[in-house]
Order: C-alpha cells, then structure tokens, then sequence
C-alpha cells in the first residue's frame, strides 16, 4: 500500500489538496486517498476530480474538537502506509498535521507553498517561507510518510473530470477524547475578504489616531480598493479587525496595486504583499525598510501627502 | 498551588537578516532575542502565576549564548530556569526541540500543570514543537489560544479558528500554544534584571541528556527570498504627486 493522503476541513480546501495530491500522485505512480471529516455525500464528485479513495471519517459529537480524528487516522496511516500526507494548514489542521507527525514519527514542513519531486532520488522537495519571509527554504522528509501543511488557497481547485473510479471507504469510529468543546462563538459577520481586492490601500504605525484610518478609506473608494492594516493596529490597537492584517501571519494579498500609509515595512509585512504587482508607500522615514520593497515611494508627511494625493486622483 | 512552564527559543532578529550580493542570507550583522511569540507565552506563565501563585518555570534549548536569553525570561517573572545548551543545539528540527525539552521536563522539572509555548517562533516558524511537545508527553494540546484561566484543575481556554472562537476544557496537565494578542509582555525594569542574577537557572550540558533521534526534517536550501523592486522615489509637491499618479497609471494599475 502506498499513496498521497489529503485532509481538509472543507470543501474548497479539500479540492486545493486533491489538485496538488493528484498531481504529486501522477509524477509518482500512486494513487490519492481524500480523507472527509464532512461533506460525505461528495465522495463521488472528489473521485471525479482525483480521488481513487475516499475515507469517510464518523462525525463528530458536539462537544469533541477535530483533534478526536487523530488516533483514527494515525492507526489507518500505520496500516496502508501512504508515502505522503498533505493538511490544509488552518488553525485546526496544523495542530492536526504536527500532533499527526509526532506519532508516526514523520517530518512536516509546515506552511508549504511548493513542491518538486525528483524522480530519480524518488524525493519530494518542499518549500516554505523563514526568517518571517526574509528567507525561502527548501526541506525533505528523512522518513516516511512525507508530511505538508499546507495554507489555504495556495493551489487553484482540482478540475472536475467526468468518469473516473473510485473506492468510498469508511473509517471506525472515535474513541472518546480528553479536550471538551464547551462552547462555539462563530463569527456573526463575514469580514470583507482582502485577498481578492484589486488595490488594497493599508495603514500602518505613522497614523496618529483610529480616525484617521478614514484618509486610507477615501483611497480606496476613489481607486475602488479595500483598506488594510499592519499588526500592530490590529493586535495592539485594535482599530480594525484582525481580518484586514497583512503578513506571513495574518492574510497575504496579491493586488494590482498596494499602497502603504505610514508603514515602516517589517519583512513580516512585505511577506503578505510580495505578490503585489505595483507597491507604492507614503513615509516619512526615508530609511523604511517599506522603500526597498516598494516601486515607487513618496518620502513625506502623510497627512500632507494623503490628501495632495486624493486631490490629484479626484481631478 | 500550580507549576506552570513556559518553553521560548533564542532566536536570531530577523530585522537585522540582509540579502547578500549572490542571494545568500547574510547574518553577519543580526542580534539574537527571545522570539516575540514567546514572550506571550512567558508573560503568560507569570501571569496565571501572579494571580493563582504558583512557580513558573522557563525552559529552553539553545546554543550555549542563548544564556542571555535565559536571564531576559527570569526578568521576565518566571521564577527559576532550565537550560539546555550545545552548540549543535542552534539547528535542530521541530522533533528533536520537542524530545529535548520533553526529557527535560520529565527529568528535571517533574510535576507540572501547565506548559505554555508560542505559537510558533520568530525565525522558522514551523509551529510544531508545542504540539509535538504535548504528544511526546501525553498530555492535552490546545493550540492558538487566545484566552487561558485554570478553573478546578482544569484548563479553560479560547483557541482560535478560522470561522471563530472554541472554547475548550481539557484536564491539566495540559499544554497550550499562545497567539501574540493573549497578552502585552511586560518590559523588564532595572530591578528585574536585578533580581533575575539571583534566580535559580541550571545549566544543563549534551552529555548529560539522552541521545535524541536524527533530524526528521532536513532543510536543503536557506536562501534569502527575492523582492525585487523599482524603488523609485517622488517629492511631496504638486508637481510629484501628479508624477506619482502618472507612474501609477502608466503601470495600469489604477484607472
């Protein structure tokens, strides 16, 4: 027995993992397996996007968190042996993945963004970010299974393909689990998803107080953006949600055009926006480290810029 | 009256990292921290500490050089320090950090409530040691906590999710991974530092340690990442701001 296993808490994050487990499995000569924890009546439609197994996983009681699924897939692992396991890294699955891994005594490359595998050595070479995005590094799995967290839409969606086969398998059930969910608070509103905006217009340390976030608002209704913010705004000061912050870990945005008022550019930042086809900054430290990463940068007073600058759009 | 542990790693600040002439990392200018993550799980400890007494201790594996990091955590407010120091002890991988400090707890510390880490650290960010750390142990994880109280020898906390907030009971001894909005870490006074040379901190050597296993995560590659930029720069009078708006719409990236 062999194969790429994938695990997803949803449905979007399993087709991602089926899209690259499949690939993976082609160049290798082995087959995917799609573990579901829900979503079972889809079995069918992932076979037809790349799986030729589909482990369905028992649900889980109301009180049990997703960590219950641990002992079930290690045993299952212990017995077909797969040569590689991919997660969907949210906050649930990299607990999973790392807890996963110390049992079967595997290495994980956590936050993976990219994949090599090299047939002659019959390695798979995997690559993350380091150093909070100053670095790029590339690791190997010493034993087997290989092991990938890898972060939400990272890989396009599998495609759907008419016709394939497939096995539905189910999995036995869970054993009762230490950790008690006692509560569930869902968010009551969905944020405004930055990741998809065209320009992203972020505010960083050099805003004096909450108000004058709306200088970056008015530029983003004129250029037809959305506002962001670095870490400390909305971890520290709270003045807007943890939704609209970029970094390595909080969202990375990948916009035609971004533009940073009175951010100093921390390469934990600049890692959230290097996908960025235009960057632009206002600040008035010319020293920024914001100025290395940026196309074009005013060196300059915001509140004197800001508004020169929503003049000059507004004519 | 509980024990509570928290792990924290010696890290290199990744501010000071520059990008050598061929694409290589150039760390010949870099000062060495506490990782940020880390000193919320520090602040933490001492807190649950302050408000139910207690002992917190600080544990830690690093190159023999991390010991200024050891005294910054007794600065801190933990009350006493382990320390696992080689100079091979800079490179390890994620299992071989979680088995070190592992055989250390259970060696050295001993009994134990509460063992609180970062949620990952400032330098790799693998975000496995926590979790690896509980599972050698055997003992509960509850990972990117939020919120923590101890509430009749158990462990209540907020962790948090994509879709929002679990809250979460499990019996202690437990182990959780802190997120940076826990807590504000405090800044150490001349006085802490003070106190912290009179705190007990114990060295302890390879030798002294049972062999861990090999890496299981072999790093091939460490180059810096490409951003290259035009960097061009504009004046803040009228005529530049016109100029910028003209770059811009050159590129096509505003109307």
């Amino acid at each position: 027995m062999a194969g790429v296993w994938i695990f997803a808490e949803n449905h979007e994050q399993t087709l991602e993992l089926l899209n690259i487990g499949r690939q993976l499995a082609a160049e290798m000569g082995t087959t995917v397996s799609a573990l579901l924890c829900r979503g079972h009546d889809r079995a069918d439609d992932y076979i037809n996007r790349g799986a030729d197994e589909v482990l369905l996983l028992p649900p889980l009681a109301d009180t049990q968190s997703l960590d219950a699924y641990i002992p079930v897939i290690c045993e299952e692992a212990k017995k077909a042996d797969p040569n590689i396991i991919l997660l969907c890294a949210t906050s649930r699955g990299k607990d999973l993945a790392a807890r996963i891994a110390a049992r079967l005594n595997a290495g994980l490359c956590s936050g993976c963004t990219a994949f090599k595998y090299d047939a002659e050595s019959k390695t798979l070479i995997m690559e993350r970010l380091a150093y909070g995005g100053a670095a790029v590094q590339k690791v190997t799995c010493v034993t087997r299974p290989v092991m990938a967290a890898i972060p939400p839409k990272t890989f396009e969606p599998a495609a759907h393909e008419e016709g394939r086969r497939g096995q539905v398998r189910e999995l036995p059930g869970l054993a009762s689990s230490t950790l008690k969910v006692i509560e569930r608070k869902m968010k009551e509103r969905q944020v405004t998803d930055i990741t998809e905006a065209r320009v992203v217009i972020s505010v960083g340390r050099g805003i004096d107080k909450k108000e004058d976030i709306d200088l970056a608002r008015q530029l983003a209704d004129i250029l037809g953006g959305e506002i962001a913010c670095t870490r400390p705004i909305s971890e520290e000061l709270h003045w807007l949600p943890e939704e609209l912050c970029i970094g390595l870990s909080g969202v990375q945005v990948k916009p035609e055009f971004y533009l940073g008022i009175g951010v100093s550019g921390q390469v934990q930042h600049v890692t959230g926006i290097r996908n960025a086809k235009v960057i632009a900054a206002i600040n008035r430290d010319e020293n920024a480290p914001i100025f290395k990463a940026a196309d074009f940068g005013i060196v300059g007073d915001l509140y004197d810029v800001v508004p020169k600058l929503i003049a000059e759009l507004k004519k | 009256m509980p024990t509570i542990i928290a792990c924290f790693k010696w890290v290199v600040d990744e501010a000071y990292i520059r990008r050598g002439s061929s694409g290589e990392l150039d760390f010949s200018s870099v000062d060495y921290k506490i990782s940020d993550y880390d000193r919320n799980a520090i602040e933490e400890a001492v807190r649950l500490k302050e408000t139910l007494g207690g002992t917190a201790i600080a544990v830690t594996v690093g190159i023999p050089a991390a010991s200024k990091g050891v005294k910054d955590a007794l600065s801190r407010g933990t009350d006493q320090a382990w320390f696992a120091a080689d100079d091979t002890f800079g490179h390890l991988d994620s299992s071989q950090t979680a088995a070190t400090l592992a055989e250390i707890i259970r060696a050295r510390v001993g009994r134990y409530d509460l063992i609180v880490c970062g949620e990952g650290s400032g330098d790799l960010y693998a975000q496995q040691v926590g979790p690896r750390l509980a599972e050698n142990l055997g003992i509960p994880c509850i990972s990117f906590v939020q919120k923590a109280a101890i509430e009749k020898n158990m462990l209540i906390a907020d962790r948090k999710i994509e879709e929002g907030i679990e809250v979460i009971a499990a019996p202690l001894p437990a182990l959780v991974t802190v997120l940076p909005d826990i807590n504000s870490p405090r800044i150490p006074g001349v006085r802490d530092t003070l106190m912290a040379g009179k705190k007990p901190a114990v060295t302890i050597r390879k030798d002294e340690l049972p062999t861990v296993g090999d890496a299981l995560l072999q790093t091939i590659d460490l180059a810096a990442s490409r951003m290259e930029r035009d960097c061009e720069r504009f004046g803040t009078d009228a005529s530049e701001i016109s100029r910028f708006v003209d770059s811009l719409r050159k590129k096509a990236v505003i109307v």
